[in-house]
């Protein structure tokens, strides 16, 4: 294949070229376009014209001001916080903040100077966290699927005080690697630890003596009805720690649920129904012995396999077939509970299946007064 | 493209204010690796002198005009002042071998004491060290622009016959009553979208390395909309010794043959893609 320069479709990719591209010159030196520096405006739409630009308001307001406060603000070099102390390294990262019900990753540039390691918000100047670096003990990697769906490395540092601080930088490895690097430097002790336990205010406040949490998760739980209260879904937080299950109800701050491992019997998923809009939710259901009658406690979250799996594993209970799976009816195509349309048939459509069919004749046969 | 937009018929140009015309400037076609002092004739936009300002080793192939941009309406007046750009850098490109072009309607202006002429000089003085490395960068290469197009419908068609998942799909359908069927034909465009779009992926992936080994360096730019119902799946700059394209050539004659496929093979180009940036 050869190259082509003369024909009208090279003609689009020379334009996109001289256009869009090109050795770049300082903007200051350049003339610029109602007040503009023609480079990295929208070159296309200068060409169109000034007065076409302003007609229309292409950027000159924005843009004007946008520039101004980039310009303003790249100025700042170094931030006042850590003038006079040596930068060993400027990273983008954030931390995660956690205080009461607010909790949130805090966005920043992470500086590590020679004496301090500190979260600088440079927009709005506020110092979001900060700590000597004589003050920390250690620290772990951790992965975390973040909201993204991508596992992504957070550093947990372990401070002295016993507090937990997790951050995330742009390349968390170097942040860490720099960090262990100055901290011997220092002749600071260093502590790497292979993670740290879930430092989780919640589960912190009720676990007892010896009590380890073995896996926990967001989960909604059908709270049984309470005098006039009928039974809802609630959200909390499921935990299984190797004394027992119990579940924390967010709204109410308390452990509104719990069993101790050994009335645990079993668990299953199956879908179901669980309002008008959610109409096909998978539900996991504990089944347990409290002494005196079999019950069920209903739960609803992600990775519910996963906790089925768990449980069962460590309450050694069979996995048991579910009762109530769903299916769509053959005539209709609407949804319902597979035993529901065996034996009933179809609610909205009144499909019967054949096996009932011959079932409701023989019986109504049967049925008929003797003569 | 922006340029297509309907304007007006009439050729205007915007004036210039009184206060920009007092002001000089020098429109900038390219740096060149070249320590000549020539007058290149009256080549330049609407026939302006050509000539180079030198510093050491290098020089800027420049015009003299007011220091306000070129801007009109009219997208005809547009086009032929950005291929006389390109013409003055092509002859730029092929008297000194080795140029940094600059994109259209660049002009230096001439604020300060010395004017604009001082200032060209200022500024390739400040920038003397990046513009020497840009220019051993790109230094007897040219570039060349590389778009695969598809025609999805060839593609999509290909697709239902290979993909297990859709070829079910297509046979649950024809046992469906008409209600749902009408669903599951839904079910299935998405699903021969999502498989089109894991194919685009896998044939850029693929296509990138065959190309990559032929290229000295390599853009990715943004894909364009193509015409006649094709889509373009990748749009490349790459930058290649003068005349060495035979071996990329033959690479993209293999992806040419693909059914369904097409590239479009442009250059060479003065390294436009790969002197900007910092």
């Amino acid at each position: 294949m050869e190259p082509t320069r003369n024909s009208h479709a090279t003609l689009v990719d020379l334009l996109d070229r001289v256009l869009d591209k090109g050795l770049v010159i300082h903007a200051d030196l350049i003339i610029s376009v109602a007040g503009v520096p023609l480079i990295g405006v929208n070159l296309r739409a200068a060409l169109a014209g000034m007065e076409t630009m302003l007609k229309y308001g292409v950027m000159k307001d924005w843009d004007e001001r946008t520039r101004a406060w980039e310009s303003e603000h790249r100025k700042k070099k170094e931030i006042s916080v850590v003038s006079g102390e040596e930068i060993i390294l400027d990273m983008l990262g954030s931390y995660y903040y956690s205080e009461s019900i607010y909790t949130a990753w805090r966005m920043g540039r992470i500086y590590l100077t020679g004496k301090r390691l500190i979260l600088y918000h440079p927009s709005f100047e506020e110092v979001l966290f900060e700590t000597p670096l004589e003050k920390i003990k250690g620290a772990a990697l951790e992965t975390e699927k973040y909201f993204t769906g991508k596992e992504r490395a957070n550093l947990c540092l372990l401070l002295k005080s016993g507090d937990v601080v997790r951050l995330h930088a742009l390349d968390t490895l170097k942040l860490k690697e720099a960090l262990e690097q100055r901290m011997s430097t220092l002749g600071l002790g260093w502590q790497e630890m292979p993670s740290l336990a879930v430092h989780d205010e919640r589960s912190a406040g009720f676990l007892g003596q010896g009590e380890e949490v073995i896996c926990s998760g967001k989960m909604w739980h059908l709270t049984s009805a309470k005098g006039i209260m009928a039974e809802s879904w609630k959200p909390g937080h499921l935990y299984l720690t190797n004394k027992r299950l119990c579940w924390w109800y967010d709204s109410e701050g308390r452990v509104g649920f719990e069993i101790p491992l050994d009335w645990f019997t079993g668990s299953m998923v199956e879908t179901r129904k669980l309002a008008a809009t959610l109409k096909r939710e998978k539900v996991l259901d504990v089944l347990y012995h409290d002494g005196q009658d079999k019950e069920v406690a209903s739960f609803s979250g992600d990775h519910l396999e996963e906790w089925v799996e768990t449980l069962n594993e460590i309450g050694s209970g069979k996995q048991l077939s579910p009762a109530f799976e769903m299916e769509t009816c053959p005539q209709c195509g609407r949804e319902g509970q597979a035993n529901e349309l065996l034996e009933k048939g179809c609610r909205y459509c009144g499909w019967v299946s054949p096996r009932l069919k011959r079932q409701l004749r023989q019986s109504a046969l049967e049925g008929t007064p003797k003569l | 493209m922006v340029l297509e937009r309907q304007h007006s018929d009439k050729t205007r140009v915007v004036p210039a204010t009184e206060a920009l015309v007092k002001e000089e400037g020098r429109y900038v076609y390219c740096v060149a690796d070249a320590a000549e002092q020539v007058n290149l004739g009256e080549i330049g936009i609407d026939g302006n002198e050509v000539y180079t300002i030198p510093y050491r080793d290098i020089c800027a192939v420049v015009h003299n005009c007011p220091a306000q941009p070129y801007q009109s309406d009219d997208q005809e007046v547009v086009k032929a002042w950005v291929m006389t750009h390109q013409k003055v850098v092509d002859a730029a490109w092929e008297r000194w071998g080795t140029v940094l072009p600059l994109s259209f309607d660049t002009i230096i202006k001439g604020e300060t004491d010395g004017g604009a002429e001082r200032n060209v000089k200022d500024w390739l003085k400040q920038e003397y060290e990046g513009l020497k490395s840009r220019i051993e960068k790109v230094r007897g290469k040219a570039e060349y622009g590389v778009q695969v197009f598809w025609d999805p419908r060839v593609i999509a068609e290909n697709l239902t016959r290979t993909s297990l998942e859709i070829r079910k799909l297509d046979e649950e359908i024809r046992l469906k009553p008409r209600g749902l069927a009408y669903m599951y034909r839904q079910k299935l465009e998405n699903s021969i979208k999502r498989e089109m779009e894991t194919k685009a992926d896998e044939c850029f992936k693929d296509f990138y390395t065959r190309i990559r080994k032929h290229a000295d360096d390599i853009r990715v730019e943004k894909t364009k909309k193509a015409e006649a119902g094709l889509q373009m799946i990748m749009n490349l700059s790459c930058l290649i010794y003068k005349d060495r394209y035979a071996e990329l050539g033959k690479e993209l004659d293999n992806i040419n043959q693909l059914e369904g496929f097409s590239v479009r093979f442009t250059g060479p180009w003065p390294p436009y893609s790969f002197v900007g940036g910092a």
